[in-house]
């Protein structure tokens, strides 16, 4: 087997050259790699496609070599990203785990966003820099890749940090992308109860929905404090926004994320990863709601000028966020139901347990 | 959440007897599809054979949970799942399967029949519909008749065994299982297809 460079940049020549025949006739006939050794060579492996044509594949054993031989193809213009692409999704088919892959995609992915002269994003009217068709389809590709990836191993990681990567780096964490993979990823969660990468997704992405989402200050100024700690966006708050951009309303989406947790809870009894989840989103919702607050607080501060009254109240607030007591009650009340009606014991410790760190909480 | 595998099965004197399955094997890589499908068989048989008449029992290997339902008239039935599926639909599940089978299936024809013999065409597609537990089976929040502390429950398929029985033994006596199986078996074991290499704790 070759060991140098040249003789590896050979090897990776025939492999893209035999692929892209391959993939010429059609480009998706490739669904999957199945390997096994090939009796008379023990490092070549076949690759079937679905028609059950083979085409050889020579993976070497070396990984690191292999990849460094198609960066350097990249790099030299030989090799399309994009066919390196292929292939690596083809690879994850059957190690959808390996970190090598899932960092050379980075690494190929990066070259397209930064080497070519099309631009990934542009402006479109008031509602700021949108990504570009042609990068909506490198994304939503990703959005494919990583879940077959995390289909094929449990709890994958590499392929939901890589997920993950790809909204932050080529979607810069747009909005309307955030929303859409926080639907489409619904149904795909709850059918994998334990995978907690899974669920970990969900949290990034309400997570960088508020971070995104800027609280306008003027509406604030428009709508009347309220003296309850449980302040919430007031609800005619829609009318006094003017601009463009698609409102989201962060605490209807919060809410929308305990009713869906409360429903796997019930549904799917004895799984941790969907009690550590209701955690986070609690946890998210009881911030929301605080650092709103502070930031009302402070608003309605600079206005008054007989800050007496509320000087106290306001420094003790910012610096702790005061919890919201009626979404503690309704917590502390899904919590009694659920250990009086469950005949799981597992079920039963995951639900002492959140009632423990709810109870750390608002301390 | 997956079910690899619906059984009916007859509960003889003598043997057990397997009177028709469906298989639903990819997740597994295209080569060992058919080694897989003959061990869900084989485990399914052993499970029957070791639970009495008239009980449900849960059995744990790794990641997989193979839940049982021996009828009293010794008609019985096999799910093969993940740890992810609700045990209660799956029981749900047998239940329907059974009482389905026994009005169309004639109970003479049970002690010697084969999947080639029987006829009963709906196994495939039970297993297909409650792949999606919620779909299949909209009532499953409510708890069902069922009185889920009378089933069995086995952290392993070698608590099934009698004292000093080894599962190595049993698959080498196999009628079920394939020569290309039993070398499979000794090489990747089936129940350790999903184990997580360096696990130390794994999340539920």
């Amino acid at each position: 087997m070759a060991e140098t460079s040249e003789e590896v940049a050979v090897l990776v020549q025939r492999v893209v050259k035999d692929i892209t025949n391959a993939f010429r006739r059609n480009p998706h006939i490739i669904d999957r790699c199945h390997m096994y050794p090939a009796a008379s060579k023990p490092r070549l492996y076949h690759c079937m496609e679905r028609e059950h044509r083979s085409s050889i594949c020579k993976m070497r054993k070396n990984q690191q070599r292999r990849l460094l031989g198609r960066k350097e193809l990249i790099l030299s213009g030989t090799l399309n990203p994009i066919k390196d692409l292929h292939l690596g999704k083809l690879a994850l088919t059957k190690f959808p785990k390996s970190p090598e892959t899932w960092i050379h995609r980075r690494w190929v992915l990066q070259q397209l966003i930064q080497e070519t002269s099309l631009p990934s994003f542009m402006t479109k009217g008031n509602l700021g820099t949108i990504p570009t068709e042609r990068a909506q389809r490198l994304i939503q590709e990703e959005m494919e890749v990583c879940g077959e990836a995390a289909g094929r191993y449990p709890s994958n990681y590499n392929a939901w940090s890589h997920r993950i990567w790809v909204l932050q780096h080529l979607a810069k964490l747009d909005v309307k992308i955030l929303l859409d993979e926080l639907s489409s990823t619904k149904h795909w969660a709850s059918m994998h109860v334990s995978d907690h990468s899974g669920f970990h997704y969900r949290q990034f992405l309400l997570k960088s929905l508020i971070s995104q989402t800027v609280i306008d200050s003027s509406v604030m100024e428009q709508n009347p404090l309220r003296s309850e700690p449980a302040l919430v966006l007031p609800k005619d708050e829609e009318a006094a926004v003017s601009t463009e951009e698609p409102r989201i309303n962060l605490h209807h989406l919060l809410e929308e994320e305990v009713e869906f947790s409360t429903d796997l809870i019930d549904s799917y009894p004895g799984h941790e990863t969907l009690w550590c989840h209701r955690r986070h989103i609690f946890y998210l919702q009881h911030h929301l709601n605080g650092s709103q607050l502070s930031q009302a607080m402070e608003v309605d501060g600079l206005n008054d000028s007989s800050k007496q009254g509320y000087s106290q109240e306001t420094k003790r607030l910012k610096r702790t966020p005061a919890p919201d007591s009626l979404g503690l009650e309704m917590e502390h009340r899904f919590i009694d139901q659920i250990l009086s009606t469950c005949r799981n014991v597992e079920q039963a410790r995951f639900a002492s347990a959140y009632r423990k760190w709810l109870v750390t909480l608002s301390q | 959440m997956k079910l690899y595998s619906l059984s009916v099965l007859y509960k003889g004197e003598a043997k057990v007897v397997l009177l028709k399955a469906a298989y639903d094997v990819s997740s597994f890589s295209f080569f060992q599809r058919s080694s897989v499908q003959e061990f869900m068989t084989f485990t399914s048989q052993l499970i029957v054979e070791r639970s009495s008449k008239g009980t449900r029992a849960s059995v744990k290997e790794q990641d997989y949970l193979c839940h049982v339902y021996v009828r009293n008239d010794s008609l019985a039935g096999v799910v093969i799942a993940d740890n992810e599926y609700p045990s209660r639909v799956a029981f749900t599940l047998l239940e329907k399967v059974l009482d389905e089978f026994s009005k169309q299936v004639d109970r003479i024809d049970w002690p010697v029949g084969s999947p080639a013999t029987i006829h009963y065409p709906a196994l495939d597609g039970h297993l297909s519909r409650y792949q999606n537990p919620r779909e299949a089976d909209p009532m499953t929040k409510v708890q069902a008749e069922l009185d889920e502390t009378k089933i069995i429950l086995h952290n392993t398929m070698e608590s099934l065994l009698e004292r000093g029985e080894k599962l190595d033994d049993l698959v080498s006596k196999s009628e079920v299982l394939g020569t290309q199986s039993k070398a499979f078996y000794k090489t990747v074991s089936f129940f350790s297809k999903a184990r997580k290499q360096n696990s130390c704790c794994a999340i539920m």
